[in-house]
Protein backbone atom coordinates (compact mmCIF):
# COMPACT_ATOMS: atom_id res chain seq x y z
CA UNK A 1 0.00 0.00 0.00
CA UNK A 2 1.74 3.27 -1.04
CA UNK A 3 -0.66 5.23 0.80
CA UNK A 4 1.29 6.76 3.64
CA UNK A 5 1.17 6.20 7.41
CA UNK A 6 -0.31 9.83 8.14
CA UNK A 7 -2.82 9.76 6.14
CA UNK A 8 -4.02 6.36 6.97
CA UNK A 9 -3.37 7.43 10.44
CA UNK A 10 -5.15 10.94 9.80
CA UNK A 11 -8.04 8.67 7.89
CA UNK A 12 -8.58 6.26 10.99
CA UNK A 13 -8.50 9.03 13.76
CA UNK A 14 -11.49 10.96 11.83
CA UNK A 15 -13.33 7.81 11.78
CA UNK A 16 -12.81 7.12 15.38
CA UNK A 17 -13.63 10.51 16.38
CA UNK A 18 -16.90 10.31 14.06
CA UNK A 19 -17.77 7.32 15.92
CA UNK A 20 -17.05 8.21 19.24
CA UNK A 21 -18.47 11.99 19.46
CA UNK A 22 -21.68 10.78 17.85
CA UNK A 23 -22.70 8.34 20.42
CA UNK A 24 -26.90 8.41 19.51
CA UNK A 25 -28.65 5.48 17.58
CA UNK A 26 -31.58 4.77 14.43
CA UNK A 27 -34.01 2.39 14.15
CA UNK A 28 -31.28 -0.41 15.07
CA UNK A 29 -29.76 -2.05 12.34
CA UNK A 30 -28.21 -5.93 12.62
CA UNK A 31 -26.98 -5.35 9.00
CA UNK A 32 -24.62 -3.53 7.01
CA UNK A 33 -26.53 -3.36 3.95
CA UNK A 34 -29.75 -5.09 4.92
CA UNK A 35 -32.62 -2.85 5.64
CA UNK A 36 -35.90 -4.56 8.03
CA UNK A 37 -39.24 -3.69 8.71
CA UNK A 38 -38.59 -2.54 12.27
CA UNK A 39 -39.17 2.13 12.82
CA UNK A 40 -39.03 4.16 15.95
CA UNK A 41 -41.00 4.94 18.18
CA UNK A 42 -43.25 7.81 18.05
CA UNK A 43 -40.91 10.30 19.72
CA UNK A 44 -38.12 9.16 19.43
CA UNK A 45 -34.79 9.92 17.77
CA UNK A 46 -31.55 8.60 16.98
CA UNK A 47 -28.16 9.36 15.29
CA UNK A 48 -26.08 7.37 12.69
CA UNK A 49 -22.59 7.37 11.75
CA UNK A 50 -22.24 4.73 8.88
CA UNK A 51 -18.11 4.18 7.76
CA UNK A 52 -17.88 2.49 4.40
CA UNK A 53 -14.24 1.42 3.29
CA UNK A 54 -14.91 -0.24 -0.34
CA UNK A 55 -11.71 -1.59 -1.73
CA UNK A 56 -10.23 -3.51 -4.67
CA UNK A 57 -10.22 -3.20 -8.48
CA UNK A 58 -8.97 -5.04 -11.29
CA UNK A 59 -5.65 -3.35 -10.66
CA UNK A 60 -3.95 -0.61 -8.85
CA UNK A 61 -4.80 0.54 -5.32
CA UNK A 62 -7.97 1.85 -4.68
CA UNK A 63 -9.65 2.87 -1.60
CA UNK A 64 -13.05 4.37 -1.39
CA UNK A 65 -14.50 5.69 2.26
CA UNK A 66 -17.91 6.86 2.60
CA UNK A 67 -18.80 8.95 5.36
CA UNK A 68 -22.52 8.85 5.89
CA UNK A 69 -24.40 11.32 9.10
CA UNK A 70 -27.58 10.63 9.97
CA UNK A 71 -30.82 11.79 11.83
CA UNK A 72 -33.55 9.92 11.95
CA UNK A 73 -36.98 10.56 14.08
CA UNK A 74 -40.35 8.53 14.72
CA UNK A 75 -42.80 10.69 13.93
CA UNK A 76 -45.35 8.10 15.29
CA UNK A 77 -44.79 4.55 16.07
CA UNK A 78 -45.30 3.91 12.41
CA UNK A 79 -43.56 6.60 10.43
CA UNK A 80 -40.29 7.87 10.76
CA UNK A 81 -37.82 9.62 8.61
CA UNK A 82 -34.28 10.56 8.13
CA UNK A 83 -31.72 13.38 7.11
CA UNK A 84 -28.23 12.68 6.01
CA UNK A 85 -25.33 13.81 4.58
CA UNK A 86 -22.75 12.09 2.64
CA UNK A 87 -19.06 12.50 2.41
CA UNK A 88 -16.11 10.67 0.53
CA UNK A 89 -12.58 9.90 0.82
CA UNK A 90 -10.98 8.81 -2.59
CA UNK A 91 -7.23 7.02 -2.72
CA UNK A 92 -6.22 5.43 -6.50
CA UNK A 93 -2.93 5.01 -8.20
CA UNK A 94 -3.02 3.26 -11.06
CA UNK A 95 -6.59 2.25 -11.58
CA UNK A 96 -6.43 2.67 -14.95
CA UNK A 97 -7.03 -0.44 -16.93
CA UNK A 98 -9.72 -1.23 -19.86
CA UNK A 99 -12.31 -1.54 -17.95
CA UNK A 100 -11.69 1.18 -14.95
CA UNK A 101 -10.12 4.52 -16.07
CA UNK A 102 -9.54 6.42 -12.96
CA UNK A 103 -7.37 9.13 -12.79
CA UNK A 104 -4.82 8.89 -9.77
CA UNK A 105 -6.24 10.68 -6.60
CA UNK A 106 -6.25 11.46 -3.25
CA UNK A 107 -8.86 13.40 -1.95
CA UNK A 108 -12.08 14.19 -0.07
CA UNK A 109 -14.94 15.22 -2.01
CA UNK A 110 -18.68 16.25 -0.58
CA UNK A 111 -20.90 13.46 -1.84
CA UNK A 112 -24.46 15.43 -1.20
CA UNK A 113 -27.30 15.26 0.89
CA UNK A 114 -30.42 12.17 1.25
CA UNK A 115 -33.59 12.25 2.73
CA UNK A 116 -36.02 8.81 3.10
CA UNK A 117 -39.24 8.15 4.71
CA UNK A 118 -40.41 4.34 6.33
CA UNK A 119 -44.05 3.64 6.74
CA UNK A 120 -44.50 0.50 9.03
CA UNK A 121 -47.54 -1.71 8.08
CA UNK A 122 -47.16 -4.88 9.98
CA UNK A 123 -44.97 -5.34 13.26
CA UNK A 124 -42.33 -8.13 12.79
CA UNK A 125 -43.23 -8.69 16.43
CA UNK A 126 -46.65 -9.83 16.76
CA UNK A 127 -47.66 -10.46 13.00
CA UNK A 128 -46.89 -13.35 10.81
CA UNK A 129 -44.37 -10.73 9.31
CA UNK A 130 -43.29 -7.45 9.42
CA UNK A 131 -43.70 -5.22 6.61
CA UNK A 132 -42.49 -1.95 5.88
CA UNK A 133 -42.64 0.71 3.03
CA UNK A 134 -39.26 3.15 2.34
CA UNK A 135 -38.48 6.12 -0.24
CA UNK A 136 -35.34 7.41 -0.43
CA UNK A 137 -34.39 10.68 -2.70
CA UNK A 138 -31.37 12.80 -2.63
CA UNK A 139 -29.36 14.90 -4.54
CA UNK A 140 -25.38 13.63 -4.96
CA UNK A 141 -23.28 16.29 -6.54
CA UNK A 142 -19.94 13.39 -6.48
CA UNK A 143 -20.08 10.25 -7.56
CA UNK A 144 -18.60 7.27 -5.18
CA UNK A 145 -16.72 5.77 -7.62
CA UNK A 146 -14.21 8.73 -8.24
CA UNK A 147 -15.70 12.02 -6.30
CA UNK A 148 -16.42 13.02 -10.16
CA UNK A 149 -19.08 16.03 -10.48
CA UNK A 150 -22.56 15.16 -11.30
CA UNK A 151 -25.92 16.15 -10.62
CA UNK A 152 -27.31 13.21 -9.50
CA UNK A 153 -31.20 13.47 -8.14
CA UNK A 154 -32.67 9.91 -7.48
CA UNK A 155 -35.78 8.17 -5.57
CA UNK A 156 -35.28 5.15 -4.54
CA UNK A 157 -39.09 2.97 -3.13
CA UNK A 158 -38.31 -0.10 -1.45
CA UNK A 159 -40.37 -2.65 0.20
CA UNK A 160 -38.98 -4.45 3.67
CA UNK A 161 -39.81 -7.58 5.60
CA UNK A 162 -39.19 -8.95 8.36
CA UNK A 163 -39.71 -12.04 10.09
CA UNK A 164 -38.27 -13.44 13.21
CA UNK A 165 -38.17 -16.74 14.83
CA UNK A 166 -37.44 -18.34 18.14
CA UNK A 167 -38.70 -15.59 20.59
CA UNK A 168 -37.56 -12.65 18.14
CA UNK A 169 -33.82 -13.96 18.68
CA UNK A 170 -33.27 -15.54 14.83
CA UNK A 171 -34.32 -12.36 13.10
CA UNK A 172 -34.37 -12.94 8.58
CA UNK A 173 -34.52 -9.74 6.74
CA UNK A 174 -35.33 -9.30 2.84
CA UNK A 175 -35.30 -5.97 0.94
CA UNK A 176 -36.23 -5.18 -2.77
CA UNK A 177 -36.51 -1.77 -4.39
CA UNK A 178 -35.62 0.32 -7.34
CA UNK A 179 -33.83 3.88 -7.83
CA UNK A 180 -34.37 5.86 -10.52
CA UNK A 181 -32.20 8.32 -10.87
CA UNK A 182 -31.25 11.81 -13.06
CA UNK A 183 -28.17 14.07 -13.99
CA UNK A 184 -25.26 10.88 -13.52
CA UNK A 185 -23.40 13.48 -16.04
CA UNK A 186 -20.72 13.87 -16.50
CA UNK A 187 -19.59 11.38 -13.91
CA UNK A 188 -21.72 8.71 -16.06
CA UNK A 189 -21.89 8.36 -19.72
CA UNK A 190 -25.43 8.26 -19.40
CA UNK A 191 -28.41 10.76 -17.97
CA UNK A 192 -30.68 8.44 -17.05
CA UNK A 193 -30.35 4.92 -15.13
CA UNK A 194 -32.43 3.00 -13.10
CA UNK A 195 -31.30 0.55 -10.59
CA UNK A 196 -32.88 -2.63 -9.33
CA UNK A 197 -31.81 -3.84 -5.94
CA UNK A 198 -32.46 -5.79 -2.52
CA UNK A 199 -30.77 -8.21 -0.51
CA UNK A 200 -31.25 -10.46 2.25
CA UNK A 201 -29.93 -11.34 5.81
CA UNK A 202 -29.82 -13.48 8.96
CA UNK A 203 -29.12 -12.93 12.38
CA UNK A 204 -28.93 -14.68 15.83
CA UNK A 205 -28.69 -13.43 19.05
CA UNK A 206 -25.80 -15.50 20.56
CA UNK A 207 -25.60 -13.77 23.64
CA UNK A 208 -27.09 -11.25 25.17
CA UNK A 209 -26.47 -7.86 23.43
CA UNK A 210 -24.51 -9.73 20.24
CA UNK A 211 -25.66 -11.20 17.09
CA UNK A 212 -23.81 -12.67 14.25
CA UNK A 213 -24.77 -12.99 10.97
CA UNK A 214 -24.79 -13.23 7.49
CA UNK A 215 -25.76 -11.31 4.73
CA UNK A 216 -26.01 -10.50 0.90
CA UNK A 217 -26.82 -7.80 -1.06
CA UNK A 218 -27.24 -7.72 -5.08
CA UNK A 219 -27.57 -4.74 -7.51
CA UNK A 220 -28.12 -4.39 -11.30
CA UNK A 221 -28.18 -0.71 -13.42
CA UNK A 222 -29.77 0.24 -16.07
CA UNK A 223 -29.36 3.47 -18.43
CA UNK A 224 -31.97 5.09 -19.60
CA UNK A 225 -34.67 3.90 -17.83
CA UNK A 226 -34.10 0.83 -20.31
CA UNK A 227 -34.26 -2.49 -19.68
CA UNK A 228 -32.20 -3.34 -23.36
CA UNK A 229 -29.63 -1.30 -21.69
CA UNK A 230 -27.82 -3.08 -19.33
CA UNK A 231 -24.82 -2.02 -17.54
CA UNK A 232 -23.71 -4.16 -14.42
CA UNK A 233 -25.40 -6.30 -11.68
CA UNK A 234 -23.13 -7.18 -8.76
CA UNK A 235 -23.77 -9.48 -5.71
CA UNK A 236 -21.97 -9.05 -2.84
CA UNK A 237 -21.71 -10.84 1.02
CA UNK A 238 -20.27 -11.63 4.19
CA UNK A 239 -20.32 -11.57 7.81
CA UNK A 240 -22.10 -8.99 10.18
CA UNK A 241 -21.90 -8.77 13.89
CA UNK A 242 -23.53 -6.72 15.81
CA UNK A 243 -24.01 -5.30 19.53
CA UNK A 244 -25.93 -3.00 21.45
CA UNK A 245 -26.72 -1.48 24.65
CA UNK A 246 -29.38 0.52 25.94
CA UNK A 247 -27.83 3.78 24.50
CA UNK A 248 -26.45 2.93 21.78
CA UNK A 249 -25.64 0.12 18.96
CA UNK A 250 -22.81 -0.79 16.15
CA UNK A 251 -22.72 -3.35 13.41
CA UNK A 252 -19.77 -4.41 11.44
CA UNK A 253 -20.36 -6.29 8.25
CA UNK A 254 -17.52 -7.24 5.57
CA UNK A 255 -18.79 -7.82 2.18
CA UNK A 256 -17.01 -9.76 -0.81
CA UNK A 257 -17.89 -9.68 -4.27
CA UNK A 258 -19.42 -12.86 -4.78
CA UNK A 259 -20.13 -12.40 -8.45
CA UNK A 260 -21.11 -9.80 -10.33
CA UNK A 261 -20.85 -8.65 -14.39
CA UNK A 262 -20.74 -5.45 -16.26
CA UNK A 263 -20.85 -4.32 -20.34
CA UNK A 264 -17.55 -3.72 -22.04
CA UNK A 265 -15.62 -6.13 -18.58
CA UNK A 266 -14.32 -9.19 -19.15
CA UNK A 267 -16.86 -12.07 -18.21
CA UNK A 268 -14.79 -13.72 -15.43
CA UNK A 269 -17.69 -12.99 -12.68
CA UNK A 270 -16.59 -9.72 -11.54
CA UNK A 271 -17.53 -6.43 -12.07
CA UNK A 272 -15.41 -3.39 -11.18
CA UNK A 273 -16.23 -0.25 -13.13
CA UNK A 274 -18.19 0.64 -10.62
CA UNK A 275 -17.56 -1.97 -7.83
CA UNK A 276 -14.98 -3.15 -5.52
CA UNK A 277 -13.91 -6.33 -4.77
CA UNK A 278 -14.97 -5.96 -1.07
CA UNK A 279 -16.57 -3.61 0.90
CA UNK A 280 -16.17 -2.87 4.98
CA UNK A 281 -19.25 -0.84 7.03
CA UNK A 282 -19.02 0.09 10.38
CA UNK A 283 -22.10 1.72 11.58
CA UNK A 284 -22.88 3.35 15.05
CA UNK A 285 -26.10 4.70 16.10
CA UNK A 286 -26.97 6.69 19.28
CA UNK A 287 -30.66 7.15 20.89
CA UNK A 288 -31.60 10.52 22.57
CA UNK B 1 1.52 -0.04 9.23
CA UNK B 2 -0.52 -0.15 8.78
CA UNK B 3 -3.36 -1.86 7.30
CA UNK B 4 -3.81 -3.70 10.29
CA UNK B 5 -4.01 -0.60 12.68
CA UNK B 6 -6.32 0.84 10.35
CA UNK B 7 -8.02 -2.57 9.86
CA UNK B 8 -8.52 -3.38 13.49
CA UNK B 9 -9.97 0.50 14.29
CA UNK B 10 -13.24 -0.55 14.07
CA UNK B 11 -13.03 -3.85 15.45
CA UNK B 12 -11.64 -2.21 18.76
CA UNK B 13 -14.16 0.74 18.65
CA UNK B 14 -16.66 -2.37 18.90
CA UNK B 15 -15.28 -4.42 21.38
CA UNK B 16 -14.41 -1.43 23.55
CA UNK B 17 -17.60 -0.39 23.68
CA UNK B 18 -18.79 -3.90 24.80
CA UNK B 19 -18.18 -3.00 28.34
CA UNK B 20 -20.48 -0.53 29.04
CA UNK B 21 -24.06 -1.47 29.12
CA UNK B 22 -26.17 -0.55 32.14
CA UNK B 23 -29.15 -1.62 33.53
CA UNK B 24 -32.52 0.02 35.27
CA UNK B 25 -33.67 -1.69 38.52
CA UNK B 26 -36.90 -0.33 39.33
CA UNK B 27 -37.59 -3.08 42.64
CA UNK B 28 -35.27 -5.45 43.93
CA UNK B 29 -37.27 -9.32 44.60
CA UNK B 30 -37.91 -7.98 48.61
CA UNK B 31 -39.68 -4.81 47.07
CA UNK B 32 -41.60 -6.29 44.78
CA UNK B 33 -43.17 -9.10 47.04
CA UNK B 34 -44.06 -6.25 49.74
CA UNK B 35 -46.05 -4.32 46.91
CA UNK B 36 -47.63 -7.42 46.12
CA UNK B 37 -48.74 -8.69 49.02
CA UNK B 38 -48.48 -5.97 51.96
CA UNK B 39 -50.00 -8.12 54.61
CA UNK B 40 -47.78 -11.04 54.54
CA UNK B 41 -45.68 -12.46 57.14
CA UNK B 42 -44.00 -15.20 55.15
CA UNK B 43 -42.22 -15.93 52.14
CA UNK B 44 -40.92 -18.83 52.60
CA UNK B 45 -38.13 -19.56 49.13
CA UNK B 46 -39.61 -22.50 47.70
CA UNK B 47 -37.83 -22.77 44.47
CA UNK B 48 -38.86 -25.87 41.57
CA UNK B 49 -35.94 -27.58 39.59
CA UNK B 50 -37.92 -28.89 36.57
CA UNK B 51 -37.32 -31.74 35.05
CA UNK B 52 -36.73 -32.08 30.93
CA UNK B 53 -40.75 -33.54 31.03
CA UNK B 54 -41.96 -30.55 32.92
CA UNK B 55 -40.01 -28.63 30.98
CA UNK B 56 -41.61 -30.17 27.81
CA UNK B 57 -45.28 -30.35 29.19
CA UNK B 58 -45.17 -26.32 30.09
CA UNK B 59 -44.01 -25.39 26.90
CA UNK B 60 -46.16 -27.78 25.10
CA UNK B 61 -49.22 -26.35 26.99
CA UNK B 62 -48.32 -22.27 26.85
CA UNK B 63 -46.68 -22.32 23.39
CA UNK B 64 -44.06 -20.83 24.72
CA UNK B 65 -40.60 -22.02 25.06
CA UNK B 66 -38.99 -22.78 29.05
CA UNK B 67 -35.50 -21.21 29.30
CA UNK B 68 -34.90 -21.86 32.75
CA UNK B 69 -34.62 -25.56 34.39
CA UNK B 70 -35.34 -23.62 37.83
CA UNK B 71 -38.22 -21.63 38.71
CA UNK B 72 -37.47 -19.25 41.65
CA UNK B 73 -40.85 -18.99 43.93
CA UNK B 74 -41.88 -18.18 46.97
CA UNK B 75 -45.07 -19.33 48.84
CA UNK B 76 -46.48 -16.92 50.66
CA UNK B 77 -48.57 -16.52 54.37
CA UNK B 78 -50.23 -14.12 56.23
CA UNK B 79 -49.91 -16.04 59.64
CA UNK B 80 -51.78 -19.57 58.90
CA UNK B 81 -53.63 -18.10 55.87
CA UNK B 82 -52.26 -18.85 52.49
CA UNK B 83 -52.28 -15.98 50.40
CA UNK B 84 -50.75 -17.48 47.45
CA UNK B 85 -47.55 -17.60 45.26
CA UNK B 86 -44.50 -14.81 44.21
CA UNK B 87 -42.38 -16.30 41.32
CA UNK B 88 -39.37 -14.18 40.21
CA UNK B 89 -38.84 -15.15 36.56
CA UNK B 90 -36.98 -13.60 33.28
CA UNK B 91 -38.29 -13.17 29.94
CA UNK B 92 -36.37 -12.39 26.61
CA UNK B 93 -36.07 -8.47 25.80
CA UNK B 94 -34.78 -7.58 22.73
CA UNK B 95 -31.22 -7.38 23.68
CA UNK B 96 -31.36 -8.68 26.95
CA UNK B 97 -33.55 -10.53 29.95
CA UNK B 98 -36.08 -8.39 31.63
CA UNK B 99 -36.55 -9.66 35.21
CA UNK B 100 -39.93 -9.43 36.41
CA UNK B 101 -42.23 -10.64 39.16
CA UNK B 102 -45.89 -12.62 38.94
CA UNK B 103 -47.75 -12.64 41.99
CA UNK B 104 -50.98 -15.54 42.19
CA UNK B 105 -53.34 -15.68 44.20
CA UNK B 106 -54.34 -18.94 46.16
CA UNK B 107 -57.08 -19.66 43.95
CA UNK B 108 -54.25 -19.60 41.19
CA UNK B 109 -55.05 -16.46 39.33
CA UNK B 110 -52.56 -13.60 38.57
CA UNK B 111 -53.32 -10.91 41.34
CA UNK B 112 -50.53 -8.62 40.65
CA UNK B 113 -46.81 -7.90 37.81
CA UNK B 114 -43.99 -6.28 38.53
CA UNK B 115 -40.90 -5.57 36.19
CA UNK B 116 -38.03 -5.55 38.31
CA UNK B 117 -35.13 -4.83 35.76
CA UNK B 118 -35.31 -3.21 32.43
CA UNK B 119 -32.23 -3.04 30.38
CA UNK B 120 -33.56 -1.91 26.99
CA UNK B 121 -33.53 0.46 24.50
CA UNK B 122 -37.84 0.99 24.05
CA UNK B 123 -39.99 -0.87 25.35
CA UNK B 124 -40.31 0.93 29.20
CA UNK B 125 -44.13 1.23 29.05
CA UNK B 126 -44.94 -2.14 29.62
CA UNK B 127 -44.28 -0.86 33.45
CA UNK B 128 -47.82 1.33 33.26
CA UNK B 129 -50.03 0.17 35.86
CA UNK B 130 -52.98 -0.17 33.64
CA UNK B 131 -51.21 -2.43 30.81
CA UNK B 132 -50.66 -4.95 33.56
CA UNK B 133 -53.90 -4.70 35.11
CA UNK B 134 -54.99 -6.47 32.17
CA UNK B 135 -53.70 -9.49 33.61
CA UNK B 136 -55.04 -9.21 36.90
CA UNK B 137 -57.27 -12.11 37.58
CA UNK B 138 -56.03 -14.42 34.66
CA UNK B 139 -56.18 -17.90 35.30
CA UNK B 140 -54.91 -20.80 33.24
CA UNK B 141 -56.38 -21.31 30.28
CA UNK B 142 -56.88 -17.76 29.03
CA UNK B 143 -55.88 -16.71 25.83
CA UNK B 144 -53.22 -14.22 26.78
CA UNK B 145 -52.69 -12.99 23.36
CA UNK B 146 -52.05 -10.22 21.97
CA UNK B 147 -54.55 -8.03 20.15
CA UNK B 148 -57.27 -10.39 21.44
CA UNK B 149 -57.15 -9.91 25.18
CA UNK B 150 -54.06 -8.21 25.85
CA UNK B 151 -53.85 -4.59 24.78
CA UNK B 152 -50.60 -3.86 23.13
CA UNK B 153 -48.47 -1.04 23.75
CA UNK B 154 -47.98 0.53 20.21
CA UNK B 155 -43.79 1.14 20.17
CA UNK B 156 -43.03 -0.94 22.88
CA UNK B 157 -44.43 -4.59 21.27
CA UNK B 158 -42.11 -7.26 21.94
CA UNK B 159 -41.86 -6.23 25.64
CA UNK B 160 -45.87 -6.68 25.56
CA UNK B 161 -45.15 -9.81 23.56
CA UNK B 162 -42.79 -11.67 25.57
CA UNK B 163 -43.91 -10.26 29.21
CA UNK B 164 -47.48 -11.65 27.94
CA UNK B 165 -45.90 -14.94 26.55
CA UNK B 166 -43.91 -15.18 30.42
CA UNK B 167 -47.38 -14.98 31.75
CA UNK B 168 -48.69 -17.50 29.82
CA UNK B 169 -45.84 -19.89 30.66
CA UNK B 170 -45.79 -19.57 34.42
CA UNK B 171 -49.99 -19.51 34.52
CA UNK B 172 -48.77 -23.27 33.02
CA UNK B 173 -46.35 -23.78 35.59
CA UNK B 174 -48.95 -23.51 38.32
CA UNK B 175 -51.50 -25.50 36.60
CA UNK B 176 -48.95 -28.51 35.98
CA UNK B 177 -46.14 -28.44 38.46
CA UNK B 178 -47.23 -25.82 41.49
CA UNK B 179 -51.23 -26.21 42.29
CA UNK B 180 -50.70 -29.67 42.95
Amino acid sequence: MKCSKKRWLTMAATATIYLVALAVRADEQLFGFVRGAETLPQGQSELYQFVTLRTGKNEGTYYGVDFETEVEHGFTDRLQASLSLENHYFYNRGVNGPTDGLDDSDRYRFGGVEGSVKYSVLSPFKDPVGLAFRIEGGYLSNDEVDGLPQHDRYVAPEMDLQRNFFDDTLICEFWYGSEFAWGKQPAEQYPRELAIQGGAGISYRVAPNWFIGIESHVRSEWPMFDFDNFEHVVVYGGPSLHYTTKRWWTTLTWVNQVWGEGIDEPHNGQTFAEETRQAVRLKLGVNF
Amino acid sequence: MNRTIFWSTPAAIVIAGSVSGYATTYLTVNQAQKLCFANATEFAPSDVALSPEQMRAIQKDSGVTVRFATQKVWRVRAGDRFLGWFLADQVLGKHEFITWALALNADGSVRQIEILDYRETYGYQIRDGQWRAQFYGKQHGAPLKLDVDIRNISGATLSCRHITDGVKRLLSFYDLVLKD
